[in-house]
């Protein structure tokens, strides 16, 4: 029974070293706390654009103030399926995603795409743009 | 933003006030609550019971709005205050058992460890906005549209639940975020997360009077703690995942299990745990084989207990099944109106033939497996802890309460490895993916059942010493 305690006091120990240096590493190492300082200081609509990338959430901003909200829209440049994607669809709703004639495509990091029947409608730099749909 | 954090807060209050009318309704001969057990209870019981409300608004076409969803549960007040007025006591009580006694030194550092990581917590959920892959792309998505369109849109299941990924996951947590967007009066990704520390804490808070009950103050803080300073526990407690809202219905309906199986006429606990594991399933679909697990543990009961063994025993099964079909009813409905189903795992793959023809699967599966369980970055050490307690303690695993919990462990385990065998994804991928995730599921349990394996040592050992302070 002794032998049974001791060991299990030396368990514990152990978790207590390892929860120390676990979350002394996740604060400090993984560069947590900077993320933190960067974080606290902005309003929620900064905080989005930090955790998206500012590059693209400024892209999906002017999509979501140059558009009407029931506008389809397609997107080049962003790997299908990824979390960039799905942060695009979360942050550009109402608007939904349609690969069929969609009104608007969003380029992003792309430059020089064009495609027939579409013109230019807004754009933040040469890889950065909005394609609106000719009617 | 002030006045955005007082709404939630008020919002908060009123979803747990309605969890607390309802468990109000436990009969007075029922054992009591603690007040904050009762409370931890309280705020995911309001919160499932607020979402199924608002389901069934989208059945009856109407609209959500706040006065309207928390109207319905003025008549429940009514009564409780009614019974009340009438001499009724609350199902709580303020004191714990035991004389009180002065914290020492390891209680002090238990309670800064403890509270060190609630606010770890609940800093980390706060600090930022969803932003994680599954919580963005199945759960924020759904309770944007739903706030959006201050609704479950009539379209929702036949058109904009299919654009997204997903469209069979409950919705359960999206509905409740929903609810506080609407109390916040804007679409603030940032302060919903609150829900999610909340529900981490009411696990920790369940978990710590559970403990209490068999053993002293010490003894309870040492294993709240243990279970609260799991590096992947309390990461999911902040990225709005479901992984902890599911841990805490499913524990919940354990520890509502506990009870019933220490006192089986009260039908109560009976009734709560099938709600809380049918909520489990309102949650995440992996909370359905929980319904399963519950439902068998059921069965082992009444059939273990053969003292006590009647027919009408053996009704229980039945009634613990009907309580957990009726509670997931409307979104059972829902999903087979619109014939929603889950493509990644067809039930009806679950059959001797293709569990053997898939059993080539079984390796990654437990590759998977052995890398989380012997990782400490996630875990620290609670797997090789917990298999050297059950290695010391095997002679305990499967005798009193221990065997329901060593039974659903082990049956949980064996679940996902069949569900991995019968997924049409990629099983190394599904399974790195994965497992880490749903070992949070039963971790409330498993830290539980080390707690009572380790509880007896412990009696022994004081008892020893008594004798030898006697004898000396």
């Amino acid at each position: 029974m002794m032998i049974r305690h001791r060991v299990l006091k030396i368990l514990l120990l152990v978790w207590i070293i390892l929860w120390l240096s676990f979350t002394g590493r996740e604060l400090f190492i993984k560069g947590n706390l900077h993320d933190y300082q960067m974080l606290m200081t902005r309003s929620l609509e900064e905080k989005r654009s930090y955790v998206t990338g500012d590059s693209l959430y400024e892209l999906l901003t002017l999509c979501n103030e140059r558009t009407p909200a029931d506008v389809t829209y397609s997107i080049i440049g962003i790997e299908e399926g990824s979390l960039d994607k799905r942060r695009a669809a979360y942050y550009l709703y109402p608007r939904l995603e349609s690969n069929v004639r969609p009104d608007i495509i969003i380029v992003y990091n792309k430059p020089g795409v064009k495609k027939a029947g579409y013109t230019f409608l807004a754009g933040l730099d040469d890889s950065r743009y909005v394609l609106r749909i000719v009617k | 933003m002030t006045m955005q954090i007082f709404n939630l807060i008020i919002s908060i209050v009123a979803l747990t006030f309605i969890g607390f009318n309802i468990l109000c309704l436990f009969p007075e001969n029922s054992r009591k609550f603690f007040l904050w057990e009762a409370i931890a209870i309280s705020f995911g019981l309001g919160i499932a019971a607020l979402t199924i409300e608002m389901l069934l608004f989208y059945f009856l076409q109407f609209d959500f709005n706040v006065t309207g969803l928390l109207l319905a549960w003025l008549i429940l007040l009514g009564v409780n205050i009614l019974r009340i007025s009438r001499g009724r006591e609350l199902p709580v009580i303020e004191t714990l058992p035991g004389p009180v006694k002065a914290y020492g030194m390891l209680d002090i550092f238990l309670i800064a460890g403890i509270s060190f990581e609630i606010f770890h917590a609940f800093f980390r959920a706060l600090v930022r906005p969803i932003e994680a892959y599954d919580a963005v792309a199945i759960y924020a998505i759904k309770s944007k549209i739903f706030y959006l369109a201050n609704s479950i849109p009539q379209e929702y299941f036949a058109y904009l639940a299919r654009l997204f990924p997903h469209p069979d996951y409950p919705l359960n947590i999206p509905l409740a975020e929903t609810f506080l967007y609407m109390c916040m009066g804007n679409l603030n990704d940032q302060l919903v997360k609150i829900i999610f520390a909340l529900f981490f804490c009411g696990i920790l808070g369940m978990f710590y009077f559970t403990v209490r009950r068999f053993s002293d103050r010490t003894y309870a803080l040492l294993f709240t703690f243990l279970l609260a300073s799991v590096p992947q526990f309390n990461a999911y407690a902040t990225n709005a995942y479901l992984e902890v809202p599911l841990a805490y219905y499913y524990f919940a309906s354990v520890l509502f299990l506990l009870r019933w199986f220490e006192d089986s006429s009260d039908v109560a606990s009976l009734v709560m745990s099938a709600f809380m594991v049918a909520m489990a399933g309102w949650t995440k679909n992996e909370g359905l084989l929980y319904c399963v697990i519950n439902s068998l543990m059921v069965c082992l009961f009444v059939v273990s207990d053969r003292r006590n063994f009647s027919l009408k025993r053996l009704l229980y099964p039945i009634f613990y099944g009907s309580v957990i079909f009726i509670a997931l009813f409307p979104w059972n409905l829902a999903k087979g109106i619109w014939h929603i189903s889950n493509d990644e795992i067809n039930l009806a793959n679950i059959n001797p033939a293709n569990l053997i023809k898939q059993a080539g699967k079984l390796m990654p599966i437990f590759y998977e497996l052995q890398k989380q369980l012997f990782g400490p970055k996630k875990w620290n050490i609670l797997w090789p802890a917990f298999f050297l307690v059950l290695a010391i303690h095997h002679k305990k695993l499967f005798t009193r309460t221990q065997k329901y919990l060593t039974s659903s462990v082990v049956l949980a385990v064996g679940g996902y490895i069949i569900f991995y065998m019968i997924s049409y994804v990629d099983v190394v991928f599904f399974a790195s993916k994965t497992w880490s995730r749903f070992l949070i599921h039963f971790l409330p349990v498993v830290m539980l059942l080390m707690a009572m394996l380790l509880k007896e040592d412990r009696i022994s050992s004081y008892s020893k010493r008594r004798q030898g302070e006697g004898g000396q």
